[in-house]
């Protein structure tokens, strides 16, 4: 049993924790900061995306109701939890009605088969809102196996831990204690080689997502207007889970929610730079309708979100969880999401200041005390891509806001300062008996230490922990100050200047043109880039380079003729072990060197997922400023998918590991024969 | 003659009465005439920032009724009560017509001495001599609170015979965060020490801030250790020529 204050001490005592945090906040900073180069307008930006956020929260309930007629007229099929409980129940109901069917359509992918007597297994995707609900825990108890996919929550799984931080669960580990659980657990041999380790997921993984009967997932946007659901990923874990098994189950904070996709373009310039320091995440998911043979499920949740609406923290549910407020927390520096605990010991399930105000927010008393450690310096606010207020949320959480009107307050206070600071605001109303008090301090102060001017305290008084405490001043401010005249000799003439002008937003303008920004934006995330007015040409050029003669290949997409004539076979059907998917990209977007792939016939969503190689032809004419540029060419889409360089991670001490759950390698031909 | 009133802080009348003294002085010398409130106390951030919102409610309304049997702006040596009078009063008096009004009009006539002096005067230069090696930290509230941070880089930059460093992570908070350094010494005295060594790498014996708190907190760290280095108030690099 600890208190909060036995974990703090014993994360700072952690010197392998320090480091992982040292390492996580200094690259997650440096990381961001260069990302928001890239919008000098982010200032705006972000107001923007705070009045978005604002709005949705003050009309949810006409937003929900439109997000769900539009989801159920795509098909989806709507569920609406009130809390963890009735969310658990859903998803067991779910599990329970699974058709026998669903078993044997997935079969077409599926390279083993299991007995039918065998769990029910699901493939999760990150999901902070199912740590909210302990989902994993009440499916286990079920008999259910929930495998984790994401490479840091499935790290976490191995290890019995939670995820210490919402974006990179495993921020609190090194590589060496991931070696020595993936020799413990998978059996290979113990290394430290991030790629090797990564590899070693991705196999036992690859299994899970072609096995699974279920994909489980959360969401980070909902879209009123077209009811698409946003999840953004970049291992390509996200894509599995709602590709590849034959029902999906998305679980949804009922406050994410954006009007319209442009809304949503806008959150999507915010929230990866914050969160990752990427303009874009390797993949930004689009879903609209169910895909073919699939059945999806949406359960939006309140657990708490209704009740904090009508309090005093409404504005924490502005938070799009990125994570930024964590990095840039020097409490969350030293503690790591697992020593934020409740009076309970339970781990709160937000960390970070914006754990500590919706943690008690939405489950209430038992984790006020979180609040109280923070000396309110306001990095968090000035991080935020909505511009949360956090600092006067916290105060509003201490309080007591978060459960009833400013009674009393002074929640997570230790008594002996409640009392101090009440007794020292009664000398603050009564200036005399102040003055008396400064006075009686002074010498009191004196006689403790009349040698120097500073006191050392003991170290249970708190102060005296880490610096000495100075003696009250003999004679006060207020005390000696006689209003001087000023005297015309001692005068200075000052020099005016006007104070600096802060530096106004630039305009963004792509340099060069798209095809060359579009180039330099993917090639420096791995990518690789053909320009050519003969595709097809070229890529039998790659494949017979790489000794490749079988690919899943998107129909009306290459010349197949001359595919045959080259010997190259192709088929229009996902098939596991194929290792090149060729696709046409339905756009292009120069400021981040994305593609756009959407579904349709011959499963360009598969091609472009499961192979270790992913080839995309991209019309010259159809590379797009940016994203908002493209929204409009989603919405009729069943499902779509931004693709923005190879699958990649960084879930192992922040190292860049390219090529997790989806493609290694992404070559887009650049079809360059309609111009000139 | 303009007339500004000083609110001196409580951290500054009782323990570095120099500070006040300082801006004074800096004050006359550019023609500004300064006020001093006598039943002024202290801004009632302690209790706001605790939670005990009635207690600092009370402080609160008790400084504005002070300020206004005054006239003129107030200027304060403190970035954090600047923020306080600036923005958690309009958080403490929300919903209340009279009050809020009664603090916004607080608010309005509020400076932070840096900001007063750039801002308001138009001074960047105060004619000031400095013998050495500055480093400054910026001030949590002061920084990130009103946004003040080019105002007294600008000032100290015009400092003769000054050598400006600057302090690497200058914008991390020194851990002093009010009752959080007694409520959480641990987590205080992790971000002390980095402030400190932080400092060492400066080389310079003299590190500069804009405010009380985190005056006597990084100076109580260094004298426990034993360190050479000095922390001062702004307005006494300032007020020296």
């Amino acid at each position: 049993m600890h208190t909060f204050r036995q974990r703090i001490r014993q994360s700072i005592e952690n010197k392998t924790l320090q480091i992982a945090l040292d390492n996580n906040a200094e690259r997650r900073l440096k990381g961001r900061a260069l990302a928001f180069e890239s919008i000098p307008d982010w200032r705006e930006r972000r107001q923007r995306a705070h009045t978005i956020r604002d709005n949705v929260i003050e009309q949810l309930d006409e937003y929900l109701a439109q997000f769900i007629a539009k989801n159920e007229e795509n098909g989806v099929i709507v569920h609406r939890a009130k809390d963890a409980a009735e969310a658990i129940q859903i998803i067991l109901q779910i599990l329970k009605d699974l058709p026998q069917a669903h078993k044997e359509n997935q079969k077409e992918i599926s390279a083993h088969q299991r007995s039918s007597a065998s769990p029910i297994i699901i493939a999760k995707s990150k999901s902070m809102v199912s740590e909210e609900i302990e989902l994993n825990h009440a499916l286990e108890k079920e008999n259910i196996r929930v495998i984790e996919t994401d490479l840091g929550e499935y790290i976490v799984q191995l290890r019995h831990e939670r995820p210490s931080h919402i974006i990179t669960p495993a921020a609190h580990l090194r590589k060496e204690q991931v070696g020595e659980l993936f020799h413990e657990k998978l059996g290979i041999p113990y290394t430290t080689d991030i790629p090797t380790l990564t590899a070693a997921a991705r196999k036992v993984l690859r299994e899970v997502f072609l096995t699974a009967d279920i994909g489980f997932s959360g969401v980070n946007f909902g879209v009123a207007e077209t009811g698409t659901t946003c999840i953004i990923t970049n291992e390509g874990n996200g894509r599995m889970v709602t590709t590849i098994p034959p029902v999906h189950i998305a679980l949804m904070g009922m406050e994410r929610l954006v009007p319209n996709l442009n809304d949503l373009s806008l959150m999507l310039s915010l929230l990866p730079r914050s969160a990752t320091g990427q303009k874009l995440t390797a993949y930004a998911q689009l879903l609209n309708k169910p895909l073919a043979n699939q059945t999806r499920h949406l359960i939006l949740l309140d657990n708490g979100r209704t009740r904090l609406r009508n309090s005093p923290l409404k504005e924490s549910l502005y938070c799009i969880r990125c994570g930024a407020c964590l990095n840039a927390c020097p409490v969350f520096r030293e503690l790591s999401g697992h020593a934020y605990i409740g009076s309970d010991q339970s781990i709160a399930p937000y960390p970070g200041p914006i754990g500590s105000v919706i943690s008690p927010g939405l489950l209430g008393e038992n984790y006020v005390q979180l609040a109280q450690a923070s000396s309110l310096c306001g990095a968090c606010k000035d991080v935020c891509p909505v511009d949360i207020d956090l600092p006067k949320l916290l105060t509003r959480v201490r309080a007591g806001s978060s459960t009833q009107p400013a009674v009393g307050g002074g929640k997570g206070l230790s008594s002996s300062t409640k009392i101090g600071l009440q007794l020292y605001a009664r000398l603050a109303t009564h200036p005399k008996l102040y003055a008396a008090s400064q006075k009686f301090a002074a010498l009191g102060t004196y006689l403790l230490s009349p040698r120097s001017k500073w006191i050392r305290l003991p170290a249970f008084t708190g102060w005296g922990y880490s610096k000495d405490f100075p003696r009250f001043a003999g004679k006060t401010f207020r005390e000696d100050f006689i209003k001087k005249n000023i005297v015309e000799s001692e005068r200075f003439t000052p020099k005016i200047r006007p104070a600096a002008e802060s530096a106004t937003a630039e305009e963004i303008e792509l340099k060069g043109n798209k095809i060359e920004q579009f180039t330099k934006e993917l090639t420096a995330l791995s990518g690789h880039v053909t320009i050519t007015k003969n595709p097809t040409q070229k890529i039998i050029e790659f494949l017979n380079t790489r000794r490749i003669s079988k690919i899943h290949l998107e129909p009306n997409t290459l010349n197949e003729s001359l595919l045959q004539e080259a010997s190259i076979e192709f088929t229009h059907t996902s098939d596991d072990q194929i290792l090149v998917g060729v696709t046409n990209a339905i756009c292009g977007l120069a400021d981040t060197g994305s593609i756009l792939i959407a579904d349709g016939e011959g499963r360009p969503l598969h091609a472009s997922l499961l192979p270790e190689i992913h080839i995309a032809i991209l019309k010259s004419s159809d590379i797009l400023s940016s994203l908002p540029n493209a929204m409009g060419l989603v919405k009729d889409k069943s499902a779509a998918v931004f693709i923005t360089g190879p699958s990649r991670t960084a879930d192992i001490e922040m190292t860049l590991t390219i090529g997790v759950h989806g493609p290694k390698e992404i070559h887009v031909f650049v079809d360059d024969s309609n111009s000139g | 003659m303009t007339q500004v009133q000083l609110f001196i802080t409580c951290l500054a009348d009782s323990f570095f009465p120099k500070t006040g003294q300082a801006v004074v002085e800096i004050l006359l010398r550019l023609g500004i005439d300064v006020d001093f409130a006598r039943e002024q106390t202290c801004c009632g951030q302690p209790q706001f920032n605790a939670g005990l919102r009635k207690d600092a409610r009370a402080i609160a309304e008790h400084t504005i009724k002070v300020f206004e049997k005054t006239t003129g702006d107030i200027v304060t040596p403190s970035g954090s009560c600047a923020h306080m009078f600036r923005h958690n009063y309009a958080e403490l008096f929300e919903g209340d017509p009279t009050w809020i009004l009664r603090a916004k009009a607080l608010a309005a006539r509020t400076y932070e001495f840096t900001e007063y002096l750039v801002d308001k005067l138009g001074v960047t230069d105060v004619g000031a001599h400095w013998d050495g090696l500055l480093t400054y930290h910026p001030s949590c509230h002061t920084l990130r609170g009103i946004n003040v941070d080019k105002q007294p880089r600008a000032l100290l930059a015009n400092v003769r015979g000054a050598t400006l460093v600057e302090l690497p992570h200058a914008e991390e908070c020194c851990g002093f965060g009010g009752i959080m350094s007694v409520e959480h010494p641990e987590l205080s005295a992790e971000w002390l020490k980095r402030k400190i060594s932080n400092l060492e790498m400066t080389q310079s014996p003299t590190l500069v801030v804009t405010d009380a708190g985190c005056l006597m907190h990084i100076a109580g760290g260094l004298n426990r250790q034993k360190k050479k280095q000095r922390v001062i108030h702004i307005a006494e690099v300032l007020s020296n020529i």
